[in-house]
């Protein structure tokens, strides 16, 4: 397919960014991939294509970044990209912790992957210079037994203007053809509504956001400590300090649910939580060692990735497995480290 | 992997243009057929391994080269390679095999980063020593400590001494490319040296881009590659040769020389064969790559990928009017001092930037050489600039090129330098934003809960132990704080759970590199509520005994206001305990007084599922992958438990969180031994639900699996005594091992009729080793 694509919109060097912004086993690396072998391999164009790499571990906050340009440019720069003509989210929730929308283009598009509307997002600095996509990727993948990532690639193919919705559709089912046979019915239905499914929320000039007053929005944030500040020979001395690391994110759409009704306080979740979520109570009787108690109080869902492990432990069907409803987490949680500052 | 082999044009500029965007005029007639991919630098590496059909890789894991072995491997089971591939018992020992390989007169690859190159540096003078070729890949990465997994150069500056010849590769097209001109160049007859590819890990090591790669059949590529052919080797016992002789003075200084010698005649073949290779694939290399630098005044000198992102602002620059450019050496051993000269010969101010500082020497490496060269032409008059940049992976974007154009024209101007040498990129800090503790300190009277009673009998000396119920240990504060960033279901830190619920008082831990001290300590932050040190995980053991020994004798010296009354763990694992074996059993045999403790999650998890000498036969790992021509691993298990046992050290355990008291009760024992008489090795299977292919809840489940079907059983050896502390088959439990394996993901293919023959294997060493347990446990003399 000889290449007459043209790209919508590019920077001095010529280049058109994105950054897929997600968690660690949503597919944000693959669906990259995918997307930059389509432009190469199936349209002609040149891409370069990587993601943030860390220590990280499933679950955990995850960048991918994709830079197009003309089938003749060459992609030297190996640097992430900063400033960014397309963002897409792919877990809503990271518009709370990751700087997911840091150095958005003004009039850039951004596509979140979300169940909730506009006017209860907005309130996590949605840009106004900016046009605004929703898509219920989540429920996508659900339904057509498949994952967020394929659901986001047909939202991004449709939003960005120029890739080829068939080029896409290609690569993609090449890449799954060769390790998941099974699997690439459901994700071409599930590309094919991701494409289609997509939802306009906001223009520019909507005034449903307010008017971002800056051109753009910020750029890399600076370490917390310095050579002046940090201790030599890098030691952390604030013992246990991931305390304050909110986790909520890695959960992909369900919760553990404690019914303390129903609990007999055994400690069997306990023992095999590995985010270390519940929080106990002793209740101690001066008078009769004997009568020493040990109450579950509740999860600290700060930490809670999702495993169900607990709930798989759990004898007495005091813990279930639930959808995650906004707000619930938050609403439910229970401190483990009420008296440090968090 | 099997490459794209459509026949899409890149559009009309690829006439023009090849993937690498070094214009060529046309396709010539002595050009291999090649196709389009859109591939990253290991990738390429791999491929190039694949296509060069190297006889032997020897190799061991290690970020972020590690993909190349993975890609090579999955290539092996699809049968689309013949290289004999051999994992290490670490990065020493996978030198070791490259070494004996290549004496074997043969093609040899190996691929490596960072510790790892470090860990083999004895191994590479060896060999450049004893003049034999091979190929090493480095996809650069920083050198700990602190460990960091991302790209700088300060690894490959270790190497620059080592006498093996080191190409640079800017770009995933140039590692294909100069894995081949590496293999020809070693194997040249007046050369014959080894040689390293070195490319920028994940800059380089795991972007994807455009590239080109060759039809592997062309007979033009075969015909580049040619035989290897070398005048001696230890494979042709017609002709008898002593390799590595003891050589002293006067001899050793000549075999030097010969060293140097081979040097000077690799900086003459190496033009030559970039020009034959730009024949075969239509893709130039020079010595030295300048860019736009025919009448620059003003030029930067930098390695590898970040030369790529500089040429972008040289064209911003040169727009504005600008006369700069940037240079970057295709070739760094020899080192193209006469190139260098002439590159440099009317630039007026030169920004030498240096991916890793050599210490104290007041510039980095590349300042020094490219200042060497500079001395040696008396007409030269550039002002030299040095800059250390980038470590540790810290990206250097165009921003950071165009500073340092902008200071050099400036400097241009006014012939004033304000700072020769600095760092850039460093971040002093706010004041006001310091450390400081966050959460209380655990207590010794919180973690002394008596809940776990533990006795001597008095008859066997062993141990007797009881415990209180589970929910009475659940307000014990944790040693591990939550927050940390281990993947959903986890089962290393369920297991060191309740691990700590069996430990009283105060701990000091001691974590090998591992996903558990990856996902625990990233700094900023940690979750360790006690005091923990890293060490890499060859040397965890003996570091360890150091600080147990300097606690003791502190002690005996009266240093402490009041005996702090340490528990020292050790904590190794992912893959269970491979590369530190050496000193671990040196540990055991000194027997001070610790507890080490393993978790054995059965293969290299925290890098992306390699396999480990604790995978079990057939095993799927991304080194041991299913297929046509492979069905996971090779070869049976490690038995760690009985190494250790054999150093009759006082206590030895197996423990597993689906048995939680058995575990608990061990733990407690564990640390009454290592309080009094000396070393103790546990060692717990660790659910990994992300490689073992479970669902995340499965932890509990699994386990228990692997115990009930004999595969992992619970039992201990104390003082010489093998006792089964839970034994499946008297209850009534056991289970087939093909039930076990059909839980997981990874060993599911076993089930199929065409593995029967793997399976059967699996079961009669599981079958073997069980039985031989019971005997011991029967016989108190076993």
């Amino acid at each position: 397919m000889p290449s007459k694509t043209c790209l919508p919109i590019v920077d001095e060097f010529g280049f058109f960014e994105v950054r897929l912004d997600s968690i660690g086993g949503l597919g944000a690396h693959l669906a990259g991939q995918i997307l930059g072998e389509a432009a190469v391999i199936k349209m002609g164009l040149n891409a370069l294509h990587f993601s943030s790499y860390g220590s990280e571990k499933k679950g955990s906050p995850i960048k991918s970044f994709l830079r197009f340009a003309a089938p003749d440019r060459q992609i030297r720069s190996c640097s992430p990209v900063e400033r960014p003509h397309l963002v897409a989210v792919f877990h809503d929730a990271l518009l709370k912790t990751t700087g997911g929308l840091d150095g958005l283009r003004k009039d850039g598009t951004l596509i979140i992957n979300t169940r909730q509307t506009l006017e209860e997002l907005k309130a996590f600095g949605l840009p106004g210079n900016c046009r605004i996509y929703f898509i219920d990727a989540l429920a996508i993948a659900i339904e057509e037994k498949s994952r967020v990532n394929t659901a986001m690639m047909g939202a991004v193919t449709t939003a960005s203007g120029f890739l080829a919705p068939d080029a896409v559709l290609q690569a993609l089912s090449e890449t799954f053809a060769k390790k998941h046979p099974s699997a690439v019915v459901p994700n071409e239905r599930t590309f094919q509504r991701g494409l289609e499914e997509l939802e306009l929320v906001a223009e520019p000039s909507c005034d449903v956001i307010e008017e971002t007053k800056e051109d753009d929005m910020p750029l890399r944030p600076s370490p917390k400590f310095g050579y002046l500040t940090a201790p030599i020979g890098g030691c952390i001395t604030e013992a246990g300090s991931s305390y304050t690391r909110d986790l909520s994110a890695s959960r992909s759409g369900f919760l553990p649910v404690l019914d303390v009704e129903q609990c007999v306080h055994c400690g069997m979740c306990d023992i095999v939580c590995p985010d270390l979520c519940f929080v106990w109570k002793q209740e101690t009787s001066a008078s009769d060692d004997a009568l020493i108690k040990f109450r579950l109080e509740g999860i600290d869902y700060y930490y809670c990735k999702g495993c169900m492990r607990c709930v798989d432990s759990c004898p007495s069907g005091a813990l279930t497995r639930q959808a995650e409803e906004e707000g619930f987490a938050e609403r439910h949680r229970v401190v483990m480290f009420p008296e440090a500052k968090q | 992997m099997a490459l794209t082999t459509h026949k899409t044009r890149i559009g009309n500029d690829m006439k023009t243009t090849n993937a690498i965007g070094v214009r060529n005029k046309k396709t010539r007639k002595t050009e291999a057929r090649q196709v389009v991919a859109f591939k990253s630098g290991n990738e390429m590496a791999a491929l190039a391994g694949a296509h060069i059909n190297f006889h032997v890789m020897g190799f061991y894991p290690i970020t972020p080269s590690t993909e190349v072995a993975e890609t090579l491997d999955e290539m092996k089971a699809d049968g689309q390679h013949g290289i004999r591939m051999i994992a290490g018992d670490g990065e020493h020992g996978a030198a070791g095999i490259c070494y004996g390989a290549a004496v074997g007169g043969g093609r040899v690859l190996n691929v490596t980063s960072s510790q790892g190159i470090l860990y083999s540096l004895e191994q590479l003078p060896v060999q450049s020593g004893t003049r034999f070729p091979m190929v090493l890949n480095i996809a650069n990465r920083s050198v700990s400590g602190p460990l960091d997994i991302r790209g700088d150069h300060s690894d490959l500056y270790f190497v620059l001494n080592t006498g093996w010849i080191i190409l640079l590769a800017r770009s995933a097209q140039a590692v294909y490319d100069m894995n081949f001109i590496a293999v020809r160049i070693g194997e040249h007859p007046k050369i014959r040296l080894p040689v390293i590819v070195s490319y920028d890990g994940f800059f380089t090591s795991h972007q994807k881009r455009r590239v080109q790669v060759f039809d592997k059949d062309d007979a033009k590529v075969q015909r580049f590659l040619g035989k290897p052919d070398t005048p001696y080797h230890a494979l042709d016992p017609s002709r008898p040769v002593t390799f590595g002789p003891y050589m002293n003075d006067p001899d050793l200084i000549n075999n030097k020389y010969q060293g140097h010698l081979a040097f000077e005649a690799a900086l003459e073949e190496l033009p030559k064969l970039f020009k034959e290779y730009e024949q075969l694939s239509g893709r130039r290399y020079d010595m030295l790559e300048s860019y736009r630098m025919t009448d620059a005044e003003v030029a930067l000198f930098v390695l590898n990928s970040a030369a790529d992102t500089t040429k972008d602002v040289v064209d911003k620059l040169r727009k504005e009017g600008h006369k700069v450019g940037v240079v970057s050496p295709t070739v760094l051993r020899p080192f193209p001092i006469t190139q260098v000269q002439r590159a440099f010969k009317k630039v007026k101010v030169l920004v030498i930037g240096d991916r890793a500082d050599s210490y104290g020497s007041g510039g980095g490496n590349m300042a020094h050489e490219v200042k060497a060269a500079l001395k040696d032409d008396p007409d030269n008059h550039t002002i030299c600039i040095n800059r250390v940049y980038g470590l540790g992976g810290l990206d250097f974007y165009r921003e950071d090129a165009e500073a340092w154009f902008r200071m050099a024209l400036e400097t241009a101007r006014t012939g004033k330098v304000k700072k020769r040498f600095d760092y850039h990129g460093v971040t002093p800090g706010h004041p006001d934003v310091v450390m400081k503790p966050v959460l209380p300190p655990i207590t010794k009277e919180e973690t002394s809960h008596n809940l776990v009673h533990v006795e001597q009998d008095p008859d066997t000396g062993r141990l007797k132990v009881e415990m209180e119920p589970i929910h009475r240990f659940t307000t014990i504060p944790n040693r591990v704080a939550p927050g940390h960033g281990a993947c959903p279901g986890c089962g290393a830190f369920s297991s060191l759970r309740q691990f700590f619920m069996g430990i009283e008082g105060h701990v000091v831990v001691l974590f090998q590199t591992g996903c558990s001290m990856v996902v625990t300590t990233g700094y900023p932050f940690t979750s360790h509520r006690v005091t923990y040190v890293h060490n890499l995980f060859q040397n965890g053991a003996a570091t360890l005994s150091g600080l147990v020994e300097m606690y003791h004798e502190r002690v005996r010296r009266g240093e402490f206001h009041e005996d702090p009354d340490i528990t020292f763990v050790m904590v190794t694992g992912d893959g269970g305990m491979d590369i530190g074996m050496g000193p671990t059993i040196g540990t055991a045999n000194r027997n001070h007084r610790m507890i080490i403790l393993e978790y054995d999650n059965q293969a290299y998890m925290n890098t992306g599922a390699q396999l480990s000498y604790t995978t079990p036969l057939g095993h799927r790992t991304s080194t041991s992958s299913v297929g046509p021509q492979q069905t996971g691993k090779q070869y049976h298990h490690k038995d760690t438990l009985q190494i250790m046992a054999a150093t009759h050290i006082p206590y030895v355990f197996s423990a597993v969180e689906g048995y939680p008291q058995d575990f608990i009760k061990k733990a407690a024992k564990a640390q009454w031994y290592a309080k009094r008489e000396g070393l103790v090795y546990g060692k717990v299977l660790s659910f990994c639900p992300l490689n073992w292919r479970t669902d995340d809840d499965a932890g509990t489940l699994v386990t228990q699996a692997a115990v009930d079907s004999c595969f992992y059983p619970l039992y201990e050896v104390e003082k010489g005594k093998t006792t089964i502390t839970y034994d499946p088959e008297t209850v009534g439990r056991r289970m087939p091992l093909r039930d076990y394996l059909g839980m997981m993901g990874k060993t599911r293919h076993l089930l199929k009729d065409g593995n029967r023959s793997v399976l059967e294997s699996a079961e009669a060493e599981v079958e073997r080793r069980w039985r031989k347990l019971k005997a011991m446990h029967d016989h108190p003399l076993l």
